[in-house]
C-alpha cells in the first residue's frame, strides 16, 4: 500500500525550507511532488524597481552561499546592456574571488554530508578549516557572505601583495584539507559505504532532465560553463574539467573535492599572471537592448536575462538558478530508491535548500501519522 | 559559567540562508557555543529559543505560528539579521506579510547582513549574562569591514545622496522645524557601502563596529542633523546651509573666471527652486504677451 513520506518544508540544519512529499511502497521511492515557495520574496519584481546599480546588493542576497557569483553574472549581463570593457586585472581578479567562493560552497557541502552521514568530527575538522576562507574573505572584500565585490564595470576592491601572500598561505591549508577529503572517499568507510551506488543518475537522463554542475559532471559530461563559455579570465588559465563516470552521491562528492583542487589551481595561476593597471571603469549609459548572461556557479550554470529599455532601472530581470534546474534530475535520483536514503541524495545535489530530520510518513488509506525512524 | 540549558531551533521563511549559514558555523568550536550550554535542535518541540531568519512570506506565516506555539517556554525568540528585523532589502517585495515580529513576539534582535557568527554568539552570551573572553584575532575586524555607519557631522552637507543610491532604503530624509534629518536605519542596511562610495563629502563612514544586537529595534538608527536655509521670498525652509555654501565652493572652483559672479550666485541660490519658477515664468509670461502684441498688430 503506498504511503506518502513528507520532508520538510521547516527543517534545521541548513538552508532553505521546501517540501517533498514522497510516495512510497515497501520502502521504495516510486514518486515525488517538489513543493517550493517558502523562500519566495519576488525577487524578480524588486529588480524592476531599483537601478542597474542598487540591484547589485539584491542579486546578492538571491543566494546566501553563491553570493558573489550571482553579482558577476548580473554584472556581466548588465555590461552588456552598458557596452563597457571590463579592465584586465578586474577579469583577473574575478576569477580569484569567485574560486575563493567555488572553495567554501564546496567545502560547507562537504561538512553538510559529514553532518548528515554522522561524522562529527569530519564535520567539525572541515568547518573549523572553513573558517579561515571566511576570515580570508572578510579581510579581501570586508563581509563574510555577501562580500558585494563585483560592480559593473569591474571589481571594487584590488589585491595588493600583502592580501596575495596571505591567500597563497591560506591555499597551502586547503590543500591539505582538500588531500585529506580524497583520502577519506579513497578508503573504505562511511563515506563511500553509505553513498555509493545511492541515488543514481544515468548519463543519458542527466542530459535529458537538464541538469548543471557537479551533477552533470558526476554522470560523466564534460560541461562547465567556465571552459565551454569563458567569461573573465577563465580562458586563459588552465584547468581541468573534473567528471566521474559512475552518477552516484559518491561520484558527485568525488567532483566537489576534485574541483577544489582546480580552484585552487586557478588562484594560484591567476595571482602569479595578475595584470597591472585598473580595478575598474564607470559604465556608461544603459542602451535600449536585452542581454544574456552566464556564469558557472558553484553548483552549476547561472543564467541571467536583462531587458532594458533605456534608463537607469531594468525593465525586466529573469534569474535561472542552478538548483533549480537540479530540482528535475533530483526527482529521476529518488525515484526507485529507498526511503532513508531521501535525504541524503536531496543533498548530494546540494541544493540551496536541504531537509533533514522533520520527515513524517502518512498512510494514504489512514492518514495515521509516524517518523521515519519509527 | 552558568549552564542554563539552551535548546536553538532555528526557523527561516523568505532569506538569503547567508543568516543561516552563520548560524551553522557557529558550531565551529572556536566560537564556544558549547560552552555556554547552547546546542541547536532539530524540532521545535524539543527547543526553548526560536532563531528566525529572513523575513516572512505569505507561506511561512502560518508555519511560523505552528512552530511557536510548539515551542517550549519561555518561548524566547531571537531574530538574526536584518531581513527577521526589519524586512530588510526584500521590505517592497509584493509576497512578503512582515517582519516576523509582526506575528511573533521577538526578544532580541542581532542586527547585520549577515551577523558574524561572533556577534551571534556574543549577543547570546550577553543575554544569558555570561561573558566571553573575546581575546582571539578572529573577534576583531579587518581593516576595511564593512560595520556599523558613522557621521562625521562637521563634513555631512545634508544632500541625502546617500539615500539615493542605498540599496534598501535604510536611509531616510526628514525635513522638519528647519532642520534636516538623514536618519540611517542600520537593521535595515545591507552594509554594502554604497553610502560610503558616492558622498561627495565623505562623511558617512562604515566603521569595524559589529556588535549591534538590541531588544528594541526603535534603537536601531543613527541620526544627523543640519540647519536649513530660508527662502529670501517666501521664507519657507528649502535647502541645507551647509548644501549651498558647499554648491556656491564648487561653482566658484569650476568657473573661476566669473569669480565677480560671486554675489550673484549667493543671491539667486538663497530663492527656493518654486519661487525661482515663478519669476522666471513672470518674465516668460511677459516675453510672450509682447511677441502676442507685435503679431497681433503685423496681421
Amino acid at each position: 500500500m503506498p504511503e506518502i513520506v513528507r520532508i520538510g518544508p521547516y527543517k534545521p540544519q541548513l538552508l532553505e525550507p521546501e517540501r517533498f512529499e514522497l510516495l512510497v511502497e515497501n520502502n521504495k521511492i516510486i514518486d515525488v511532488n517538489i513543493e517550493l515557495g517558502y523562500v519566495h520574496r519576488g525577487i524578480e519584481d524588486l529588480f524592476t524597481k531599483r537601478t542597474y546599480m542598487q540591484n547589485l546588493a539584491l542579486a546578492e542576497r538571491i543566494c546566501g552561499i553563491c553570493s558573489g557569483v550571482h553579482t558577476l553574472c548580473y554584472a556581466q549581463t548588465a555590461e552588456g546592456i552598458m557596452d563597457v570593457e571590463v579592465p584586465d586585472r578586474a577579469r583577473y581578479l574575478r576569477c580569484i574571488y569567485m574560486e575563493l567562493e567555488r572553495l567554501h560552497s564546496h567545502y560547507l557541502w562537504f561538512g553538510v554530508l559529514a553532518h548528515t552521514l554522522h561524522e562529527h568530527e569530519v564535520f567539525l575538522k572541515v568547518m573549523t578549516e572553513r573558517e579561515r576562507i571566511q576570515d580570508l574573505l572578510e579581510y579581501l572584500t570586508g563581509n563574510r557572505i555577501n562580500y558585494l565585490i563585483n560592480t559593473i564595470g569591474g571589481v571594487r576592491r584590488d589585491i595588493t601583495a600583502k592580501k596575495a601572500e596571505r591567500i597563497l598561505e591560506v591555499l597551502k591549508d586547503m590543500k591539505n584539507l582538500s588531500d585529506y577529503l580524497l583520502m577519506l572517499l579513497d578508503r573504505d568507510g562511511a563515506f563511500v559505504e553509505k553513498t555509493k551506488e545511492v541515488g543514481i543518475l544515468p548519463r543519458s537522463i542527466a542530459l535529458d532532465v537538464g541538469a548543471v554542475g557537479p551533477t552533470l559532471r558526476g554522470s560523466g559530461v564534460k560541461s562547465d560553463i567556465r571552459r565551454d563559455d569563458p567569461y573573465a579570465a577563465y580562458g586563459e588559465l588552465d584547468f581541468e574539467v573534473v567528471t566521474e563516470d559512475e552518477g552516484d552521491v559518491l561520484a558527485r562528492t568525488r567532483v566537489r573535492v576534485r574541483e577544489t583542487f582546480e580552484s585552487i589551481r586557478i588562484i594560484e595561476q591567476a595571482l602569479e599572471n595578475l595584470p597591472e593597471g585598473e580595478i575598474s571603469v564607470k559604465p556608461g549609459e544603459p542602451l535600449e537592448k536585452e542581454e544574456i548572461g552566464r556564469a558557472e556557479a558553484p553548483r552549476g550554470e547561472l543564467i541571467y536575462y536583462i531587458r532594458s529599455n533605456g534608463t537607469n532601472i531594468p525593465e525586466r530581470v529573469k534569474v535561472r538558478t542552478p538548483s533549480f534546474a537540479n530540482n528535475f534530475a533530483l526527482t529521476e535520483m529518488l525515484r526507485g530508491d529507498i526511503v532513508q536514503n531521501a535525504r541524503l541524495i536531496i543533498e548530494s545535489i546540494d541544493p540551496c535548500f536541504a531537509c533533514t530530520d522533520r520527515i513524517t510518513i502518512i498512510d494514504v488509506n489512514t492518514e495515521r501519522k509516524r517518523g521515519l525512524e519509527s | 559559567m552558568t549552564k542554563k540549558k539552551i535548546a536553538i531551533y532555528r526557523f527561516m521563511s523568505a532569506g538569503c540562508n547567508g543568516c543561516d549559514v552563520q548560524i551553522f558555523e557557529c558550531l565551529v568550536p572556536r566560537y564556544k557555543l558549547g560552552d555556554l550550554g547552547v546546542e541547536v535542535v532539530f524540532t521545535p518541540e524539543e527547543a526553548n529559543v526560536l532563531a528566525i531568519t529572513g523575513s516572512i512570506n505569505v507561506k511561512g506565516a502560518e508555519e511560523l505560528k505552528m512552530a511557536y506555539r510548539k515551542l517550549k517556554s519561555p518561548k524566547i525568540v531571537i531574530a538574526v539579521g536584518n531581513c527577521a528585523a526589519t524586512k530588510g532589502i526584500f521590505s517592497k517585495g509584493y509576497p512578503i506579510v512582515g517582519p516576523p515580529d509582526r506575528i511573533v513576539p521577538v526578544n532580541l534582535y542581532i542586527p547585520g547582513c549577515p551577523p558574524r557568527p561572533q556577534a551571534i554568539v556574543s549577543a547570546i552570551a550577553k543575554a544569558l549574562g555570561a561573558s566571553l573572553d573575546e581575546k582571539e584575532d578572529y573577534w576583531s575586524t579587518p581593516e576595511g569591514f564593512r560595520g556599523k555607519h558613522k557621521f562625521d557631522a562637521e563634513k555631512c552637507i545634508g544632500c541625502g545622496a546617500c539615500a539615493q543610491v542605498c540599496s534598501s532604503d535604510a536611509i531616510e530624509v526628514i525635513d522638519e522645524d528647519g532642520k534636516r534629518l538623514v536618519r540611517i536605519n542600520y537593521a535595515q542596511c545591507t552594509f554594502c557601502g554604497f553610502c560610503q562610495d558616492e558622498c561627495p563629502t565623505q562623511a558617512i563612514r562604515l566603521t569595524k563596529e559589529y556588535h549591534l544586537s538590541t531588544d528594541d529595534k526603535k534603537m536601531a538608527y543613527i541620526v544627523n542633523e543640519v540647519e536649513m536655509l530660508r527662502c529670501r521670498i517666501c521664507s519657507s525652509y528649502y535647502v541645507p546651509s551647509k548644501q549651498i555654501r558647499w554648491a556656491i565652493k564648487r561653482i566658484m572652483e569650476k568657473a573661476a573666471v566669473y569669480r565677480d559672479l560671486r554675489k550673484e550666485l549667493e543671491d539667486a541660490m538663497q530663492i527656493c527652486p518654486e519661487c525661482r519658477r515663478k519669476i522666471v515664468n513672470i518674465r516668460n509670461a511677459k516675453r510672450l504677451l509682447a511677441s502676442l502684441a507685435i503679431k497681433t498688430r503685423v496681421s
